[in-house]
Parts: C-alpha cells; sequence; structure tokens
C-alpha cells in the first residue's frame, strides 16, 4: 500500500532537482495514530454533549474539533515553501553508514518546527529551522555494496504542532553516496613485484626517513609527524627519501585465484596500505588504469575507481587480453619513469 | 535523604520538566471535579503524582508493578462500591480521575504523556456535564490554553521550546479554532433528548416548594436567597402585585397538613374554559433545577414551549409531568394574561371535594363560617366577610410565627393570629370552605426581584407564597389571597424587600449599595450566559432558523438544513483561514535564498540607475551592464555574480558560495560613478 502510494506520488510529482521548493500538491498529509485517538476521543465527547444536552460540552467539542483541523492546517504549512537540498555525501566503506547531508533552508518568516527526514527505517532530525535559516540533516543510510547508493526516495515529513497529524512529501532526487568496496582484513603483504616482474627497487629498506618538511593540505595523515607537532607545535610532514618505498602498481590480474569482489576487496586494503606507507600507487584494472601518483585525492580516486568496477568488464575483457597487456605495460613504463625521475632528489 | 528543597526550573532535565507539565495538566483538569470526588480518590490522584514527580526530581525508586496492579484493582473496586455502576457522569468521572492517577504513576514516556494530555481534555469535558457557570467555563479556556500548550511542548521530539513562543502558538491554533466552534456551535442540529438514558445524579439535592404545607409545623421561615428561576419579559412587565407565579395545587386537607390530591389529573381539558382578557404578557422562564417535574408560570398561562414536553395539568399548573426529575435549568417561554376567568364547570362530585373538611377538624373556624351564611348571601359577600374578618382582628405578618397544636387552624384564627402566608391561605381556605364555597389552596411564588442590570426578575425561595383560590358559579376559580388583607406591601413589593425582623444580618449587609449591585451584576452575568450559551439548544436554534424566515419545517428537514449549514459553514471558515494563511504567506514567498540574496543586490544597483534585470537577461550580462554603469564597483560586482553563479548552479555542500554571497551582498555599497 505504503509502496503503490509511493509510486503514485513520483508518477505524480516526476524526478526531482538537488533543490526543491515544497509545492502545496506535493504535500500530503494524514492523521497519525495518536490523531486518530484524539478524534475518537472529539467524537465521543460529541455524543456525550447530545446525550447530556450540555452545551459547554458543545462547545468545548467543537473548539477541539476546531483545533485539529487548525493543526491540519498548520501542519500542512509548516512544510509549505521548504526548500530541500542535497548537499552530497562524503564517500564510505561498504558497510559503514553513509550520510546524506540534506539543507532544509526556511525563506518564510516564521520558523518551521520539528521537520525530520525518512527513509525506511532510517531517520534525521527533528530540526527547527530559523526564519530566513537553513538547517543541514543527516540520513544515515547503511551500506553493502561498493557502489553507488542511491537515496532513491526519502520523505521530509513534520508531525508538529501535537502529534496529531503527519505532513510529508516524497523527494525523488539524484541522491547518491559513493560507497568504496569494504577493505579485505590486513595483513596481506603489499606485493613487491608486479605482475610481469620487478618494477623499481626491491630494497626491503621500510623506514627510510629523510626528513621533515611543513604540512600542507591533502597531506595524508598517517605520515604527520605526530611525536615533532607534541613538542613543537608545527604540524611537520614525514618525508621518505624517494625511490626507498618503491612505486606500488597494483593489478587485477596478480589475484586471480580469489573471486572478484573478494578481489576488489584485497585491492582496496592494499590501496590503503600503500598510501599510508607514503609509497606511490598505481591501479590496473580492467578497462581503468590510474598512473602513479600519491596524497588523499589519488587514494580516493584508486577507491572510487574500485567501486565502480564493473567486475563483468573482466570477463569481457578476457577476449582482448592483449589489449589489456599492453596497457599495463603502458602503465608500467610510465611507473618506472615516475621512480627514475624522482630518484636524484 | 538530602532536603527536599525543589530544583529551579532551568536546572531540571528535559525528562523532569516534560513530567512536570504533565503533572501540572493533569491536577489542573481534575480540579473543577475536586468537591465532587470521594476523598480516597483525590488521595490517590495527589499520590500518584507525588511519587511519579520525586522519581523524577529526587531519584526516587519507580512504583513497582507489584504495587501498581492491585491499586488499579483495589481502585476499580473502590469505584464500582461507591456508585454501584459505573456508568453516568459522577461514577465516569471517579473512574477517569483513577485511571489518571494510575497512568501518571507509570508514565515513562512521550506516548504516556500524550495519552495523558488527551484523558485531561475529557476530564475538563466531564466537568462541564454537571458545571456549567461561567466561571467554570473561564476557567477551562484557560485550561483548554494550558492543555494545549504542554501538547505542544509534549508532542516535540526535539528539546522543549521556550514556553513564551509555545503559548503564543497554542494562543494562535485556539484562537484560530474559535470561528469553527461558534459556527459548529451554532449550527450543528441539537436534539431535544438524551440518546441513551441517564442514570440520575445522586447527589443532587431538590430544594424549593415542597408539595404539602403544615402551617404550624414551621416556626421560623428561613428565607433562603437560593434562586427558583428568572423570567425575563419580553413583553410589557406586568405590576409586582400581580405576579403570582403558579405552582402546584393543594386540595386535600386532614387538618393540619394540605396535600395534592392523588390522580386527580384530567388532562387539558380544562384549559379550554379558560377565557383570556386584556393584553398578553409574553416571558421566556429558566427555572432552576428543583428536583421536580413542574414548572412556574404567571397566573394565567395561555400558551407555552410545546418542544419542552410541558403540559397544564387540571389545576392550571405546568410540568413536565413525565420523566425523571429534573437536574438542569428548564428554559420555556410562556405567554400568560393577568386578567383571565377559569369558568371551569366542576361536576357535583368535585365541589363536594373541594368543600370537604375532615370530620371533628376547625370547630370554632365552621362556627364562624356559619354565621357569615346565615342570611344566604352571595358567594362573592362570603368572601369579602372572610377577608374582612381578617382584615378587622389583629393579625400579624410574621416569619417566626408561635408552634401551633392540635387544631392549628383554630388556634391560629382566635389565639396567635401571628403567621406567614401559609397560615393564611390555610385558614382562608377552611373557612371558605366551611361557607361552602370550593376552594384549593395554590402554592408559587410571588413577586420577585427586578435585576435592572439585566431587565430580568429573579424569583429567589424567599419569595415563596401560597394563596387561595375558590370557585365561584359564575366567574369560575378565583385568586384570593389572605396576606393582602393582612400585610398588603408584602404582595405589592415582594417578600425579597418586605424587611421583617427576620431578616438576618448577612442579608441586611447584601441590602447595602454596591456588594448588593454588585452581586445583581454578578447574576445578570450569569443569567445571560444560561440564556444564550448553557440555554442554547434545538428551541433557540429553531427560533433562529424562524428569525431567518425558515418555518414550519419537519424535524428531519430541519435537521438535514442545520447539518448543511454546519458543514458549509466549516468549510467555508476554513476556506477563510486558508485565504488569510495565503495573504499572510506572500510576505513569506519561497525563494532560492541565493536568488533571494541576488535580488537584495539587484535592488542596491537600482539606485546607482542600472535598470532591473530583464525577463531573459542572464546575470553575467547584467553583470556587464552594472560594471559598466559603475565603473569602482566593477570588482565587487564580479565577485558578487560569480558567488551568485556557484550557490545557484554548482553543487555547494557546505553552503560556502551562499555564504560568501550573502557577506558579499551585505557589504556592497555602491558608490555612483
Amino acid at each position: 500500500m505504503e509502496r503503490w502510494a509511493a509510486n503514485w506520488a513520483r508518477r505524480r510529482q516526476g524526478d526531482d532537482s538537488h533543490n526543491v521548493a515544497l509545492a502545496r500538491r506535493r504535500i500530503y498529509i494524514l492523521p497519525t495514530r495518536f490523531g486518530v485517538v484524539f478524534g475518537i476521543m472529539v467524537f465521543a465527547m460529541l455524543l456525550g454533549s447530545i446525550n447530556y444536552g450540555a452545551s459547554i460540552g458543545f462547545a468545548l467539542t467543537f473548539l477541539l474539533a476546531g483545533l485539529g483541523l487548525v493543526v491540519m492546517h498548520h501542519c500542512h504549512n509548516n512544510l509549505l515553501g521548504a526548500e530541500i537540498r542535497f548537499l552530497g555525501a562524503a564517500p564510505v566503506f561498504a558497510g559503514e553508514r553513509a550520510e546524506f547531508r540534506v539543507a532544509v533552508h526556511n525563506a518564510g518568516i516564521a520558523a518551521r518546527y520539528e521537520i525530520e527526514l525518512a527513509q525506511r527505517g532510517h531517520r534525521a532530525g527533528p530540526v527547527d529551522v530559523a526564519p530566513n535559516g537553513t538547517e543541514i540533516l543527516r540520513l544515515g543510510i547503511d551500506t553493502e555494496r561498493r557502489g553507488w547508493t542511491k537515496l532513491e526516495r526519502f520523505a521530509v515529513e513534520t508531525r508538529h504542532p501535537g502529534r496529531l497529524l503527519r505532513a510529508w512529501t516524497w523527494i525523488h532526487m539524484d541522491a547518491r553516496c559513493l560507497v568504496y568496496p569494504r577493505p579485505a582484513a590486513p595483513g596481506r603483504p603489499l606485493p613487491q613485484s608486479g605482475g610481469y616482474g620487478a618494477v623499481g627497487r626491491t630494497s626491503a629498506g621500510d623506514e627510510d626517513f629523510a626528513g621533515l618538511r611543513a604540512a600542507a593540505p591533502g597531506d595524508p595523515p598517517q605520515r604527520i609527524a605526530w611525536k615533532a607537532y607534541a613538542r613543537n607545535d608545527v604540524l611537520l610532514l614525514k618525508q621518505f627519501a624517494a625511490g626507498d618505498r618503491a612505486p606500488c602498481v597494483l593489478e587485477w590480474n596478480i589475484l586471480a585465484e580469489l573471486d572478484p569482489e573478494a578481489r576488489v576487496s584485497q585491492l582496496a586494503r592494499w590501496c590503503i596500505d600503500a598510501d599510508a606507507e607514503g609509497r606511490a600507487l598505481g591501479l590496473v584494472l580492467p578497462g581503468v588504469r590510474i598512473p602513479l601518483g600519491t596524497g588523499a585525492k589519488h587514494l580516493a580516486s584508486c577507491l572510487e575507481a574500485l567501486a565502480l568496477l564493473d567486475v563483468d568488464m573482466d570477463a569481457r575483457g578476457r577476449a582482448t587480453q592483449s589489449a589489456v597487456a599492453d596497457a599495463d605495460t603502458d602503465v608500467r613504463v610510465r611507473a618506472t619513469h615516475g621512480a627514475v625521475a624522482g630518484a636524484p632528489r | 535523604m538530602t532536603a527536599l528543597a525543589l530544583p529551579r526550573a532551568r536546572d531540571l532535565s528535559e525528562d523532569a520538566q516534560r513530567l512536570l507539565w504533565t503533572g501540572a495538566i493533569v491536577v489542573g483538569a481534575s480540579l473543577p471535579h475536586w468537591l465532587a470526588l470521594a476523598g480516597w480518590t483525590l488521595a490517590l490522584l495527589g499520590a500518584a503524582v507525588t511519587w511519579r514527580l520525586a522519581v523524577a526530581l529526587y531519584g526516587w525508586p519507580m512504583a513497582p508493578r507489584f504495587v501498581r496492579l492491585p491499586l488499579a484493582f483495589i481502585s476499580l473496586c473502590g469505584v464500582i462500591f461507591q456508585f454501584r455502576t459505573l456508568n453516568g457522569s459522577e461514577a465516569g468521572t471517579a473512574l477517569l480521575v483513577v485511571m489518571v492517577a494510575l497512568k501518571f504513576l507509570e508514565s515513562s514516556n512521550q506516548r504516556d504523556q500524550l495519552v495523558l494530555i488527551l484523558i485531561s481534555y475529557f476530564m475538563m469535558f466531564a466537568s462541564v456535564l454537571t458545571e456549567r457557570g461561567p466561571l467554570t467555563a473561564t476557567y477551562l479556556v484557560v485550561l483548554v490554553w494550558v492543555t494545549t500548550v504542554a501538547l505542544l511542548q509534549l508532542g516535540r521530539r526535539g528539546p522543549l521550546l521556550p514556553i513564551r513562543a509555545t503559548a503564543v502558538l497554542a494562543g494562535r491554533l485556539l484562537l484560530y479554532s474559535v470561528p469553527l466552534m461558534i459556527v459548529l456551535f451554532v449550527l450543528f442540529p441539537r436534539l431535544p433528548g438524551p440518546l441513551w438514558a441517564l442514570p440520575g445524579s445522586t447527589s443532587s439535592g431538590a430544594s424549593g416548594l415542597s408539595d404539602t404545607m403544615s402551617p404550624g409545623d414551621i416556626t421560623n421561615l428561613g428565607l433562603s436567597d437560593e434562586v427558583a428561576f428568572r423570567a425575563e419579559f419580553l413583553s410589557r412587565a406586568p405590576p409586582a402585585g400581580a405576579l403570582y407565579w403558579r405552582g402546584p395545587t393543594l386540595t386535600h386537607f386532614d387538618g393540619r397538613t394540605w396535600s395534592m390530591q392523588q390522580g386527580a389529573r384530567r388532562g387539558e381539558r380544562v384549559a379550554d374554559s379558560i377565557e383570556y382578557r386584556g393584553e398578553p404578557t409574553r416571558y421566556r422562564v429558566m427555572l432552576e433545577p428543583n428536583g421536580r417535574s413542574w414548572a412556574f408560570a404567571l397566573d394565567m398561562p395561555e400558551s407555552w414551549s410545546r418542544d419542552r414536553g410541558l403540559r397544564m395539568g387540571s389545576d392550571y399548573q405546568l410540568g413536565t409531568f413525565f420523566g425523571a426529575k429534573r437536574t438542569r435549568v428548564l428554559d420555556y417561554e410562556v405567554t400568560s394574561y393577568i386578567d383571565y376567568s377559569a369558568r371551569e364547570p366542576l361536576t357535583p362530585g368535585e365541589i363536594a371535594a373541594f368543600t370537604s373538611l375532615p370530620e371533628g377538624s376547625s370547630p370554632r373556624a365552621r362556627a364562624l363560617a356559619a354565621t357569615w351564611i346565615t342570611d344566604g348571601p352571595s358567594a362573592s359577600t362570603v368572601i369579602d366577610r372572610a377577608m374582612g374578618y381578617l382584615r378587622s382582628q389583629p393579625f400579624q405578618y410574621t416569619l417566626t410565627p408561635p408552634a401551633l397544636g392540635e387544631q392549628p387552624v383554630d388556634q391560629f384564627l382566635f389565639e396567635t393570629r401571628e403567621g406567614f402566608c401559609e397560615h393564611y391561605a390555610s385558614a382562608l381556605t377552611v373557612l371558605l370552605r366551611a361557607a361552602g364555597l370550593p376552594a384549593r389552596v395554590v402554592m408559587g411564588y410571588q413577586g420577585g426581584e427586578l435585576n435592572s442590570l439585566g431587565s430580568y426578575y429573579i424569583i429567589r425561595e424567599s419569595d415563596a407564597h401560597a394563596w387561595t383560590e375558590v370557585w365561584l358559579e359564575d366567574q369560575g376559580w378565583v385568586r384570593v389571597d389572605g396576606v393582602a388583607a393582612v400585610a398588603p406591601e408584602r404582595v405589592a413589593i415582594g417578600s425579597g424587600r418586605w424587611s421583617g425582623a427576620a431578616r438576618t444580618a448577612v442579608d441586611r449587609v447584601l441590602n447595602l449599595g454596591w456588594l448588593r449591585r454588585a452581586a445583581l451584576a454578578w447574576d445578570a452575568v450569569n443569567t445571560r450566559w444560561h440564556a444564550w450559551v448553557v440555554g442554547y439548544g434545538p428551541e433557540l436554534q429553531r427560533a433562529l432558523l424562524d428569525s431567518f424566515g425558515v418555518r414550519n419545517l419537519k424535524f428531519t428537514e430541519r435537521w438535514t438544513l442545520l447539518l448543511s449549514l454546519a458543514v458549509i459553514g466549516t468549510v467555508g471558515v476554513l476556506v477563510g483561514l486558508r485565504l488569510y494563511a495565503g495573504w499572510r504567506d506572500r510576505r513569506r514567498r519561497p525563494i532560492d535564498p541565493a536568488a533571494r540574496a541576488f535580488a537584495t543586490f539587484t535592488r542596491a544597483l537600482v539606485r546607482l540607475n542600472v535598470a532591473p534585470r530583464a525577463p531573459g537577461e542572464s546575470p553575467v550580462a547584467y553583470a556587464a551592464r552594472a560594471a559598466k554603469a559603475s565603473p569602482p564597483a566593477a570588482a565587487d560586482i564580479g565577485a558578487i555574480v560569480a558567488a551568485y553563479l556557484r550557490a545557484r548552479y554548482e553543487p555547494d555542500p557546505e553552503l560556502t558560495a551562499l555564504a560568501e554571497l550573502r557577506q558579499r551582498v551585505n557589504v556592497f555599497r555602491p558608490q555612483r560613478a
């Protein structure tokens, strides 16, 4: 029933942009269970008034009945004209909770009270939005699978005043959150060589510390010199001798023994590990190549590529194995260049 | 344990505040019932509220289930034991209060509290079934307001709002509901009778006239100021001396006590034999509950409200005669004629009944009457002689007569000669019967106090009166008032201001100046309230339709018409509210916040003679035009437009572009080039 109504509403309203002002025709209102009980009570009062011929009873009954109707009006108005804007959702790893940030803006002169977001079992709010104010609600949705988690439909609703009625609207906007693959359990060491032979040096020296430089936004937090920070109150970044850390090119094919999703998980884990160790990272996936690079943004684009990887591409890609191999070689060559270029510094 | 000092309100936790709200509402809603409730019920309520609040404020343990369950059972048994029923408003109210107490004791969450709010509304409703005065109504208005504030507060999932804001909101909600209430109150079709039989109220005491009269038993007639009824004259009011409000008629005398003759009713045949003369007197009576089925009307009623179930008995008395004792105000209109002849033919049997005196009673009175008829005089001569006797002998009108012995009539007529209306009515009736004239005693009220503030008469128990009616062959029943012969001023101005020695000191204080006037003013408010609000029912509703020229409708037609009008009126009011809200909304039309800020910016530019943005002109083109008009501001204009484009058309997750736009627009102070 609920689903049928929701589908009907979707056909009726169409899809929404990222910024919606709630119009009259898309706000629905129904009594809550408490509201139904309130109605029954007023009806009982009406019967009692008739039976006892009690005029004041009639007056009280009709006052409360009128209150119910006025509350309905207020409840509806509480949503009417509110502006809903999807602000985005920071990427999360599968299994974590995605937070969809939705701004509720009140362009009106009256405050809006108790605005909530609801999506199946998930709720956010309630918040009160001051006149000409904006509140940001975070709707947490549990994620299971990598890729895009879409907020197909969510409700903006209110039970103000007095929880007698629930006014709501369904919003169908293209609100999506990127879900990275769930990283495999740590422990499997980073591959020391690419699938087609060693890349760069294979030195085992892990901590060839080269010095410190001032930290800048975008630097990986794993490489902040926290001990130095505790001493001097200055954020410094640990630098390692270039070339000491072998650049790491992760290839789809080196984990051929795993099923595709496990491969994706393991690659995600390695991406994180490589970034934590400060190694330059490259990714070779069916249909996607990510050149070597470092930093949070680079890690994010690697994880994004993994998140959005279409594993069926692999099956389709076997037919053109050589093409993929060529592509891999190309990456490897560039990776080698990167390592060599960095060495003299 | 620490001292039970009350924590300050702002130190209270959110939960404790919510609980305090609930407790206050519950106690406030039960307040109108306190006088009617049994002590144990109140004690239960008090204990439950105290305990639960102590849990919230001082960390007492919650009442465990093994306390609550037996308590609920015992309380239910208590109510049943006390009232022998769970039906009816009194038992129902007690049950409500018990329920509220137990529910409050175990209340732990928002749902419980909201349920308690609903029950509180219902308790208020229960209180108007019995208490209908304007004071109670005023209290209820305040209480409904406070309860609605609590409903708004407790209905929130978020933190409680400031009380003032919530009070304003609740007030506005209720204010908007008032037009709906008025429309429904006036137009919702009222039914004349109950839907199901009402169990009688057990405690409503009956005061007022009794249906028997024993002069000589009462030695101190307390003049109660209690109101018997009020009468508002719709035509010119007759003089005070003609205000005989007719009540029950006593025909049977056993030598000491006059009583009504059982089974003497003969339907309404008698009314046809009455001849009315002169001007009609129209008036409306608001009769206080007296626990009787009878009603009062001026001698002699001609027509009256039919739908009140009123009928006229053989003795010209109005009454409902069927049905239960009245426990609420009865409101009816009557047309009477002061000048009339009740030429009812009496059968010989009836003449015998109306002249009979018990064997051996009042021998001296009989002997006296016998001396008046020796010369075979006309009936009116006999009456004159009887009145002359009362007038010539030293009779005194007093409210504190001595007690009378074996032969009360003889003793009064020949020995004590002190008495009030009952003594005179009784003695005169005995004398006339002894003289062979059919006579009877009529009880009722005489006079009344004019409340000039409300232009109606208040008839109090102290205006109670008794007089004699005698039947003459050519004139029918004629009123003869013995008191008029002895204390004419009592009849002319009424006993209320007939200041005998019996008026108590308090009464005399009440007679003084402003206090009395204030009392009268209050009575006027009260009466208007009862007349137009409490008394609003099927009859006034029909009068309303009549005044709009809709007459002669059948019951179902009227019902349908009213119901449709009520629905139309409700929809009309709702549409009106919607229009009003729309009018208010025009001031808060929703637009994109960025567009709003940009609009402010364009208004600022108008001052530089930059024409407003044309429809279809892009912001960039507009900016270029504005920059040309005001070169010094070009950089600012460019930055604002850039921020606007970002805020409006690009993802702006943290609303930084919007904030920048607003900030830039706010500080934008263009100088004329």
